[in-house]
């Protein structure tokens, strides 16, 4: 009876660590996936690379440990009555260096990979390739509980709506106003960075295929989290163009007032249009907190809902 | 004003009548409370329970009242596991669940705190109580007062933390509690604050421990017990403790220090005014990431020893084996960094910080082949503490596998926040920590009370929690992948409800486990006689724990035993297989020191408690009350001069010839 259940329960564990080793390599078509394994943009392309790389580098230790595992005890086991027992042996310079080696010269390799890929994907520097291209510049500000992104150049913005052409390099400047830390993230076309009233990051991100993806906040920032959604539209240079006249033609402004209004917390907004945008308002926004020396919070008279809960 | 400074903000209002779930708890509690405490009185046990269990500084008592707590806690944290995955398994599309964010929030948090500093913390602290000052052949630890204080303090920070159950809330910010999200302004209510002084009064008694242990290990070990002769499991509580020693000043002082942002408007970590929120961060990982090796060390001890005693085998490279764990705990400190690689530092930082993680994967990877060749050409005995150890083994390779797989910045810039990195931790957590706990606590429980646990309950328990590990989490790797993220209340993408439920009936199964383990714990409780532990050393045992009866006496050893090889006991055993007795029958027994019971660290930690109470509801006049009968007590305390006394040599004899009797 005992011996049956323990018999069960190797064959289920080696079932269940091939479904999982299946379930991560072996369907190819993730079409379907809005995440890294779905790749749209040069960077998540290159990092789903690395994972792939990575993960193959790691089963090189972790095949053979998992079939050991299985192997020794299946083989060992008392009921077996192997001849072979070596109660005091416990010591082989031999093996021991084996086992010390291997997972040094796969770190070694490891650890190349990543100094040069953490480099050429640093979310701060111009992606490779696109170097020497001048990026587009978009500020994107964490609002609780929405996403507002300024096009500084056309003088335009929009609230959870990010609208970018194809195959041009966007440089993002992030930051956050009246909501905690939070993280701005498109999973299929490039880096999550976290987003910090008073401090200002930075991300870059090139879009190679033309579609609707979804832009996300990661980082639990209070109520209204889960909702902090925004969409993504990746289109034709041409049809970007169209869109920023579109929008210079909306009623509304982004002036200090209807800012003021998007302080005010809000859980799902629908998307935004500015036709115009007060000037410097990105910088005077991280200045307000970096400015700011009193005790009270430099928003305090714009939380009506934080206040209420 | 004098209702002000006695009750501060505390009304009758911050007691959720209006909530039926809370208040279904609420009875649920009481009447638990009533229940034991009519049994007591009753039974009249209100003596026995005073005396023999709350005055106790006997380490392994206090190694059970560990064991206790972190089983409570465990109901606690799971329950909270269980509403979560209901939550997301329900909340699909238009589907809001059943727990709008203000609860779910407060569930995860507390599902975080507890299973980490209330469940797995006290386990660690069960096990080592219970097991290292007979595994390295003292009576006692180094401060036994001590001892009691250190789990009095834990208990009192776990009951602070039930008590945001009932009066008030508890914290909305996640495990971490990151500024600015825990700073007033974004969080005015006392969540934060019972997050703060829980963790506060519980940290203060886990340093206390680890400082505890280190001076144990390092000054009691029996004659001849070089440092390089000490079992494995001792090494790694050794280091585990250092880790303790070094890293909770840190969050002793992250945490005061946002104590003072919110009590006296200070700007440590606020967002303005100077305040700096990523010092918060660096500083809480800095602890954060030495905590995870705290609760990981000593499992990987318990798989040594469980590895070499089922296998009947020495185990293999030892020195290796004390090289890896130091160098484990060493590069424990230059991680922390890996946490939050999105914080936008440059690449050579995150660089650095990658590739140390990775370097961890080296010794760790190293220790893993050490278990499996003390395996290869043994002879193994597959009881249960040994099957956790089997499914260690692949859960474990799979953890650490996603472990470096996320400590590549690239890579972390995807799968941060993400259910991947949930899913990375918790196949660590459980299937490394736990899985191990398991092991030892099954392995040592006889040694704690005297009869084994049933071994059937056990293989049951034991398939429904690993096949409901992999059920509940597996899933979340592939979610992760998909672009979903951690601590989500609902999400509007219906096709991958279905891995979401996938994932709670995985929850379920774990649950299916507990239970499982509960009945183990009554039926072996029953059949305690059936299933008790005559001989003392049940599994055939190799360290010194095993050379004594089960349970053992209170006074441990009656000769303090001497040392020249590692498995002294098992080397002891077969040099009297050969000589044809096991046991010498005519001792020369002296009479022994032992220390005196005193509810000095049970009163101390109850003032600590009410001191962390009076602070959350800034209750001025009861908080200096309690903190002045606080340090009263210790110095009351410190003048007592009636704090050891002798078991006479005659006492001693009959004890151990009574143990000795019983297993001719």
């Amino acid at each position: 009876m005992l011996a049956n259940i323990r018999k069960i329960t190797i064959y289920a564990l080696i079932a269940m660590s091939c479904f999982f080793m299946l379930s991560l390599t072996g369907c190819k078509d993730y079409t379907f996936s809005l995440g890294m394994l779905n790749p749209k943009g040069l960077v998540t392309y290159h990092e789903r690379k690395l994972f792939f790389d990575t993960l193959a580098l790691m089963l090189i230790v972790v095949i053979p440990v998992i079939i050991m595992s299985f192997a020794f005890v299946y083989h060992y086991q008392v009921s077996h009555k192997v001849r072979d027992y070596k109660p005091n042996w416990s010591h082989s310079y031999f093996l021991e260096v084996i086992w010390w080696t291997i997972p040094c010269v796969i770190i070694v390799v490891l650890a190349i990979l990543t100094w040069k890929k953490t480099h050429e994907l640093d979310p701060y520097t111009r992606l490779p390739g696109y170097q020497d291209k001048p990026p587009m510049l978009i500020q994107a500000i964490a609002l609780p509980w929405k996403w507002l992104f300024i096009y500084p150049e056309q003088n335009i913005a929009t609230v959870n709506f990010l609208q970018i052409p194809i195959d041009q390099q966007v440089e993002f400047w992030i930051t956050a106003d009246n909501v905690a830390m939070s993280a701005f993230f498109i999973p299929q076309l490039g880096s999550q960075i976290f987003a910090m009233a008073g401090m200002r990051t930075r991300l870059h991100l090139i879009a190679e295929e033309i579609g609707t993806y979804n832009g996300l906040n990661t980082q639990y920032n209070g109520a209204g989290f889960s909702d902090m959604h925004f969409t993504v539209n990746v289109v034709q240079a041409e049809e970007m163009q169209t869109w920023i006249k579109q929008v210079k033609q909306s009623a509304l402004s982004l002036s200090d007032a209807n800012y003021d209004n998007l302080l005010k917390p809000s859980i799902g907004d629908s998307p935004q249009y500015f036709s115009s945008v007060e000037p410097e308002l990105f910088d005077n926004v991280i200045m307000t907190y970096m400015h700011t020396f009193s005790a009270t919070h430099p928003r305090e008279n714009n939380n009506a809902m934080i206040e209420k809960e | 004003m004098l209702q002000n400074l006695f009750f501060g903000k505390l009304t009758l209002d911050v007691i959720p009548f209006h909530e039926p779930i809370l208040i279904g708890v609420m009875a649920f509690m009481a009447i638990g409370a009533i229940a034991v405490i009519a049994a007591l009185t009753y039974y009249k046990q209100w003596t026995y329970l005073w005396n023999e269990w709350i005055c106790t500084i006997d380490h392994k008592k206090i190694g059970i009242m560990y064991l206790i707590l972190s089983f409570v806690m465990l109901f606690r944290g799971f329950s909270d596991a269980i509403m979560m995955r209901l939550q997301q398994a329900m909340a699909a599309g238009s589907n809001a669940g059943y727990l709008p964010p203000e609860h779910f929030d407060q569930i995860f948090t507390a599902h975080g705190v507890i299973m980490i500093f209330f469940v797995a913390m006290p386990f660690m602290f069960a096990l080592l109580n219970m097991v290292v000052p007979l595994q390295i052949g003292c009576r006692d630890v180094a401060y036994p007062y001590l001892n009691s204080l250190s789990f009095w303090l834990t208990f009192a920070g776990a009951m602070l933390c039930n008590i945001s159950l009932v009066v008030g809330n508890f914290a909305r910010t996640g495990w971490l509690s990151y500024p600015p999200l825990a700073e007033l302004y974004y969080s005015p209510d006392v969540g934060v604050d019972y997050y703060i002084w829980s963790l506060q009064v519980a940290g203060v008694g886990t340093l206390l421990a680890g400082i505890n242990f280190i001076a144990t290990i390092i000054k009691m070990r029996c004659k001849g017990m070089t440092l390089m002769k000490m079992p494995i499991f001792v090494w790694s509580a050794l280091c585990a403790m250092i880790l303790v020693a070094l890293a909770f000043p840190i969050l002793t002082v992250t945490l005061a220090l946002l104590a003072f942002d919110r009590m006296f408007d200070m700007h440590f970590f606020s967002e303005f005014a100077g305040g700096n929120v990523m010092l918060y961060v660096n500083l809480i990982w800095a602890w954060g990431h030495p905590e995870v090796y705290i609760l990981i060390l000593p499992a990987f001890g318990v798989f040594s020893e469980v590895v070499a005693t089922f296998s009947q085998k020495k185990l293999f490279g030892y020195t290796t084996m004390v090289w890896a764990i130091g160098i484990i705990t060493f590069l424990s400190f230059i991680v922390w960094l890996h946490h939050f690689f999105t914080m936008g530092a440059g690449a050579n930082v995150n660089a650095f910080f990658g590739i140390t993680t990775m370097i961890i994967a080296i010794p760790t990877g190293v220790k893993v082949f050490n278990w499996l060749f003390t395996m290869y050409k043994g002879r193994i005995i597959l009881s249960t503490p040994m099957l956790w150890v089997t499914a260690f083994f692949t859960t474990f390779a799979i953890g650490g596998m996603t472990g470096v797989l996320t400590a590549v910045p690239p890579i972390d810039f995807q799968v941060h926040n993400s259910l991947f990195l949930i899913a990375h931790f918790h196949n660590v957590i459980i299937g490394g920590v736990l899985f191990g706990y398991f092991a030892g606590l099954i392995y040592w429980f006889p040694k704690s009370f005297g009869f084994q646990l049933n071994e059937k309950l056990g293989i049951y328990a034991f398939i429904f929690w690993v096949v409901g590990f992999y059920i509940a989490f597996m899933p979340l790797y592939i979610l992760g992948l998909n672009g979903f993220m951690r601590r989500v209340n609902h999400y509007s993408e219906v096709a991958y409800q279905p891995y979401f439920i996938v994932a709670a009936f995985g929850a379920l199964l774990i649950g299916i486990g507990i239970i499982l383990q509960v009945i183990q714990l009554f039926v072996s409780i029953k059949n305690r006689h059936a299933l008790r532990d005559k001989t003392g050393d049940l599994w055939n045992g190799r360290t010194l724990e095993w050379s004594v009866s089960s349970p053992a006496p209170m006074y441990n050893f009656a000769v303090l035993p001497t040392v020249h090889e590692i498995d002294q006991f098992w080397a002891d055993k077969q040099r009297h297989l050969s000589e044809g007795h096991v046991h010498p029958k005519e001792m020369h027994y002296e009479p022994i020191h032992m220390p005196r019971n005193t509810p000095a660290g049970f009163i101390i930690a109850m003032f600590a408690g009410a001191v962390g109470f009076a602070l959350i509801w800034q209750m001025l006049i009861p908080g200096i009350l309690a903190f002045i009968g606080m340090i009263a007590t210790v110095i009351i305390r410190t003048f007592s001069k009636d704090i050891d006394y002798y078991i006479d040599a005659e006492t001693v004899k009959k004890t151990e010839l009574a143990y000795l009797r019983g297993i001719v």
